[in-house]
């Protein structure tokens, strides 16, 4: 469907239109949100505006070319986070390395905490959970239910108690018992609700943690940009530190489930600058993986 | 609140075209860019909207309206019949009566909501004079049980469980007989969390029907769900006769258009919104109110009936 131009002196943004037009579509069904889509084509279309064509190239190509670059460059993290060579670092500190699992409801905080204690068992870390969702229904059971599967210590005060409290003795416990890495677990939150919010920003405040990590599913469309850039909002509005925590990283959940949607990926990253720190890709401890940058690109554009 | 947004823009794009001092085709597709967007960015299936391009300009063919005939009028009544088209399949969904027994299963992904939406549905009930009762048939998410148990509790509505039977499609079969016996007009499953990628996920779904034969199916999805809605909702129908679709966590900022892509796919109306964690933070859902509402306009209840 796309012409080639070849000769023709440089681009204009006329000509770059419709192949970009079809690429944003391709992106949105993709489900990527439709914000992202069209701000990604507007600086493709900049960076290319004004630029010759090579001959035997078309528009079509040379703009999925330049998509394809500026989808590596967002997805490839440029604050590189190594969790082992912290832990170890925190160790020779004799403190613990404490993580907080944040987000909306029912992404797999929970689930996704335990496989993370999972696989830092598998490096020969200790680990303890600390149940610090204090009200769903069920949330400490489920959290005992996994410390108990994968033999791993959980702190628990029961429910309707102060999570920030909760934190703050878990963390001082596994520091007395020499505890590498504490787990910390909250309640789900829309990021719209300011007294849960709050909250949070308090219990990250309390005990600033080593990270602060935000668990988003692959499922979500639209809303992920929402929720990303609120929290991370909220966080700094309602802390009372001068230099406020936010979110240090994502771990992105029911990969499993999106088929060749992986959109979400994309907003999430490209909202918060944050890099994607794992991969939940199924409800069992082991289906917890890297994000493959490459594969992204490639599907994205398929 | 609920699609609040979406109809603003909608409403917006509609206000725009009025103002034109003449509508060519030009209006005519500004308007439709400015709508395909909204619903775009309100996770509504890009196919879906596509079609609905599609046939809003088939059915307002701007060379074939004589002169003389409200042009906004028609594009906008085109406008309002495919909204309420995708949001309402054409036929009620199944509804239980009082004093008669009715088995109602919960199925969906993943934290869409199931398990609390069950107590929500129960208690709903309960207020207004049913006798309802739990099953909970979830026996893999840690902690499934408790929750049910828990949430069953505070309502003080009966519950049937197991912390030892890893069977649910046992479970379930039993709990519907007990609260049979024990003469309760509303006993509703509560299922595992499933996708459609893993067959064995579903092949259970479909044997915990089997033993149950409810009454009602009812999808439970969530509210901020992207594209890939349409998809898992479609297999969801295609191996168990869902009948209805309730949206959860429509207290968020997400915008609900996951919910038009889960009509179209199941066949099956929206019955009830989720608004809030809490057990009364639940809306009965009605869809012609709601597209008005939605598109923000007071003359729309004109259309309606039509
Ligand atoms: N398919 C799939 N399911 C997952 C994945 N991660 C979590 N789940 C499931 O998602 C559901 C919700 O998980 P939870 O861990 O309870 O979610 P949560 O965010 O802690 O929920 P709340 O604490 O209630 O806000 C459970 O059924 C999990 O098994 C994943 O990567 N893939
Ligand atoms: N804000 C809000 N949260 C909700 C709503 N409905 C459910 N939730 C929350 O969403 C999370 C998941 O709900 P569950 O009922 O456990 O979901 P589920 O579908 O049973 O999950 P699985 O059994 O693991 O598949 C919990 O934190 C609920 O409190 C709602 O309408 N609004
Ligand atoms: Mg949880
Ligand atoms: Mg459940």
């Amino acid at each position: 469907i796309f012409q080639s131009i070849a000769g023709k002196a440089n681009l204009e943004k006329s000509d770059l239109e419709s192949a970009l037009n079809a690429l944003k579509d391709r992106l949105m069904v993709k489900n990527v949100a439709e914000e992202i889509a069209v701000q990604l084509c507007e600086s493709v279309s900049a960076s290319l505006e004004g630029k010759k064509l090579a001959s035997f190239t078309t528009v079509s190509s040379i703009v999925k070319k330049a998509m394809a670059e500026a989808l590596e460059r967002i997805l490839t993290p440029q604050r590189s986070i190594d969790i082992l060579r912290d832990v170890h670092a925190a160790k020779e500190q004799g403190r613990p390395y404490v993580i907080v699992f944040v987000g909306v409801n029912g992404v797999g905080k929970s689930t996704n905490l335990a496989k993370v204690a999972y696989w830092l068992q598998q490096h020969n870390i200790s680990v303890m959970m600390a149940a610090c969702d204090t009200f769903r229904s069920g949330a400490v059971e489920q959290l005992k239910t996994h410390a108990r599967r994968l033999q791993i210590n959980l702190f628990e005060k029961g429910y309707e108690k102060d999570p920030a409290i909760v934190a703050k003795e878990a963390i001082q416990e596994a520091t007395r018992s020499g505890k590498d890495v504490v787990l910390v677990d909250t309640a789900g939150r829309m990021q719209g609700n300011e007294p849960l919010m709050r909250a949070l920003s308090k219990l990250i405040y309390i005990n600033n943690p080593d990270l602060v990590l935000f668990v988003g599913e692959a499922l979500v469309g639209n809303d992920g940009v929402d929720q990303l850039s609120n929290f991370n909002q909220k966080l700094g509005e309602f802390s009372t530190a001068s230099n406020p925590r936010l979110i240090d990283g994502i771990l992105l959940t029911k990969f499993d489930t999106i088929d060749d949607k992986v959109g979400a990926a994309l907003s999430m990253v490209y909202i918060s600058g944050a890099p994607v720190m794992f991969v939940g890709c199924g409800q069992l401890y082991q289906d917890l993986k890297k994000l493959n940058v490459d594969a992204i690109v490639k599907t994205l554009l398929k | 609140m609920v699609l609040g947004q979406l109809g603003g823009s909608i409403s917006r794009a509609l206000q725009q075209m009025s103002n034109a001092t003449i509508i060519d085709e030009k209006a005519l597709n500004e308007c439709l860019n400015e709508i395909t967007r909204a619903l775009l960015q309100a996770d509504v299936q890009f196919k879906l909207v596509r079609d609905m391009q599609t046939n809003i300009k088939k059915i307002v063919n701007l060379e074939d309206l004589a002169a003389g005939h409200n042009k906004r009028r028609i594009i906008q009544q085109a406008i309002f019949n495919e909204l309420c088209k995708m949001l309402d399949p054409g036929k009620p969904s199944f509804t239980p009566k009082k004093g008669k027994t009715s088995i109602i299963m919960f199925v969906g992904l993943q934290g869409s909501g199931k398990t609390t939406t069950c107590t929500k549905y129960a208690y709903y009930h309960q207020k207004k004079g049913w006798k309802p009762a739990l099953v909970c048939a979830d026996t893999f998410r840690a902690g499934a049980f408790d929750q049910l148990k828990q949430n069953a509790t505070k309502a003080k509505i009966p519950f049937y469980g197991s912390y030892m039977e890893s069977d649910p499609v046992k479970i379930a079969a039993e709990g519907v007989e007990r609260f049979k016996k024990e003469n309760c007009d509303l006993i509703i499953v509560d299922t595992s969390g499933r996708h459609k990628q893993e067959a064995a996920l579903f092949e259970e779904m479909r044997q915990v029907s089997e033993a149950t034969k409810p009454d009602l199916i009812i999808f439970v999805m969530d509210g901020s769900i992207g594209q890939a809605a349409f998809d898992q909702a479609q297999a969801f129908k295609k191996i168990v006769s869902v009948g209805a679709v309730i949206v959860t966590k429509m207290d968020g900022h997400a915008k609900g258009g996951g919910a038009l892509s889960a009509v179209a796919a199941t066949k099956s109306p929206v019955i009830f919104l989720g608004t809030g964690e809490h057990m009364d933070e639940f809306e009965v859902f009605d869809v012609k109110p709601f597209v008005s509402r939605l598109l923000g306009m007071g003359d729309w209840s004109g259309f309606m009936d039509k």
